[in-house]
């Protein structure tokens, strides 16, 4: 054969034995494509008293740098003086071995406690320009403490990439127990469960409007499924659909100005508009199929939804109108629960097309489908405000329990403790 | 909507005063429903297990129970089962609404609740309609049977009240289903 013939199957054979080799003795991780990380440096938190507020406060404030995907955190061991030891006022002395070490980005921070009143003091800067971002500081009870720490950890994101954090965000879900269905709202991370429902029936499908103010739910409070709105500032609920049948599955426009949800009263469970007051109701799909779980796109446009008109649950999408009709799920019997992306590019939803049900992704026109999940059942997928991450239910312990995930299916981890908690909602 | 195992808890924390009947009940139900009518039924009955004629060739079934799944008395309307992401009303089901209407036809002051049940598997909001589109099914089919409309309501559970709990088609089978509640 040629000399160039040669020396590419001589090629192709060191590099297939090397592949061999390399297989035979190392375990290969596929890794995600990894998005360039921001270096960052968390200074301050001086230990002071006797108490361990100022470790509490590191700890979770590293926790939500960390899980915003946007920064990695320096360690401390690398820094060459002691990063607790740094007091506001003198952080500037610091920047240049930072800006040494490769490091972008700084947050110094110092707690301070009279009593039962907390001050949290918090500066962000650009260390490889030396120049201070924004800095702000924060009044509370000691209570507050892990509330106190989310905020500025959303201001650091805010102000590195102008984008706010999700760290003071909320996740609503619903709990079983004793017979009976309630809501609860938990932090992001998972802390401070608090009952939203205590009607001792079944309550499901919790949904924040989009200003956060109210969610939205079904509750058999009533003995039927009927649909309510909880403000979540007063406490005030009211019924807002008790028409025959169900009133289930709502989903809010991205202005808030309404709500899609599933009525029944008409034969066949269909697709309804209505105003948050519950008036000016629209049909949006007709038949005797099913239509559930409506999902509104960002722009407001589109919805997408769950239906068997075809004669199995797949993912449909239609405009606002109820016009222009398509399908997006043509693999597996069941695919449902779609939920687009606050940034519009991707549509989460689950499939039962590998065996078991999973979380996927796929573009708003049904290609580029990726699998997220794969162990256990996994399932209710809700987005988080930015986008980067996932919520989810996942039974991968052997019970129903809250999970979170990056948008990229990396980092799976368990939320809730609780063993039968499901359909979660991600606040904004 | 879950698959895969589950460890079982064969215990059954007692505290219900009707708890032995419910057990003769579930027997009952597990080796007779839903193809043979069932001598004994429901917890007001006294029917003990002598009255039951157990088939040598059809193997028992057993699936756990656990505090929070809801009790099998099927009172005096038979209930009706389906089939996997079925709203359609099978032979068998055909043979217990043929009953309830004759039950209903002989007490005519009585009203019936049909609820539609779910098994766990799928999302919990299809379920709901899925439900609906069970209870209604059998609701049309007594209707046609000459049932006044009237008598009859019906409402959707989906997945969220099993009577049975478990994962698997041993525990599945029992949840899909429409129960008949009677409203005197």
């Amino acid at each position: 054969m040629t000399r160039l013939a040669r020396i590419t199957w001589l090629l192709l054979l060191s590099s297939g034995l090397l592949a061999v080799g390399a297989s035979a003795q190392v375990d290969i991780t596929v890794t995600r494509t990894v998005v360039q990380r921001i270096p960052i440096a968390v200074v301050g938190l001086r230990a002071s008293g006797g108490s361990d507020l100022a470790a509490q406060a590191l700890s979770v404030l590293v926790s939500d740098l960390e899980f915003s995907t946007v920064f990695e955190v320096l360690p401390p061991s690398f820094m060459p003086f002691n990063p607790r030891e740094v007091r506001l006022g003198e952080e500037e002395k610091v920047l240049a071995s930072l800006n040494h070490l490769k490091v972008q980005a700084m947050v110094v921070a110092e707690l301070t406690q009279r009593g039962k009143d907390l001050t949290l003091e918090g500066r962000v800067y650009n260390v490889s320009r030396g120049v201070f971002l924004g800095g702000k500081r924060y009044f509370g009870e000691v209570t507050a403490i892990r509330s106190m720490v989310h905020r500025l950890a959303d201001e650091v994101v805010l102000r590195l990439t102008g984008e706010r954090g999700v760290a003071s965000t909320r996740i609503a879900y619903a709990s079983a127990d004793k017979g009976a269905t309630e809501l609860y709202l938990m932090d992001y991370d998972g802390y401070n469960p608090t009952l939203a429902t205590g009607n001792r029936s079944i309550n499901l499908s919790p949904r924040f409007s989009p200003d956060g103010k109210l969610l939205a739910y079904t509750s058999y409070r009533d003995g039927n499924p009927d649909l309510y709105l909880l403000n979540l500032e007063s406490g005030r609920r009211d019924k807002v659909s008790a028409l025959p049948g169900l009133n289930i599955a709502p989903g809010w426009s991205p202005t808030g100005q309404w709500l899609a949800l599933s009525l029944s009263k008409d034969g066949g469970t269909n697709l309804y508009l209505m105003r948050p007051t519950g008036g000016d109701l629209r049909r949006l799909t007709n038949g005797y199929a099913i239509s559930v779980s409506p999902s509104f796109s960002p722009t407001g446009r589109q919805i997408v939804f769950t239906s068997d008109r075809g004669g199995s649950p797949q993912v449909y999408m239609m405009d606002l109108e109820g016009t222009n009709l398509q399908r997006l799920t043509f693999q597996g019997e069941y695919n449902a629960s779609a939920r687009w992306s606050p940034r519009g590019d991707k549509i989460a939803f689950a499939s039962n097309r590998s065996g078991g049900f999973q979380i996927y992704l796929m573009n708003p026109n049904g290609t580029g489908i990726q699998q997220l999940t794969t162990v256990g059942a996994n399932e209710d997928p809700a987005w988080s405000p930015d986008g980067r991450h996932l919520v989810f239910t996942s039974s991968r312990t052997g019970k129903k329990d809250i999970h979170v995930m990056h948008a990229d299916g990396s980092e799976q981890k368990r939320l809730t403790q609780s063993s039968k908690s499901f359909a979660p909602d991600w606040s904004p | 909507m879950l698959r895969g195992r589950e460890a079982r808890e064969q215990q059954w924390t007692g505290g219900r005063f009707w708890g032995p009947i419910l057990i003769v009940g579930a027997a009952l139900l597990l080796t007779g429903c839903p193809k043979k009518p069932e001598v004994a039924g429901g917890p007001g009955a006294a029917g003990g297990p002598g009255a039951e004629k157990v088939t040598p060739a059809k193997p028992i079934t057993e699936a756990p129970v656990q505090p929070g799944a809801r009790p099998t008395d099927e009172g005096p309307l038979k209930d009706v089962f389906f089939d996997f992401d079925k709203a359609v009303i099978r032979e068998d089901g055909k043979q217990a609404l043929n009953e309830d209407i004759q039950w209903l036809k002989a007490n005519p002051t009585a009203r019936t609740m049909i609820e539609g049940h779910c098994d766990e598997r799928g999302t919990n909001e299809y379920n709901l309609a899925l439900g609906d589109r069970r209870a209604r099914a059998a609701r049309d089919y007594l209707v046609a049977g000459g049932i006044d409309a009237k008598r009859i309501s019906t409402i959707s559970y989906g997945e969220e009240r099993p009577f049975v709990l478990g994962h698997d088609e041993a525990a599945w089978k029992w949840n899909r289903r429409d129960h008949f509640v009677v409203q005197k």
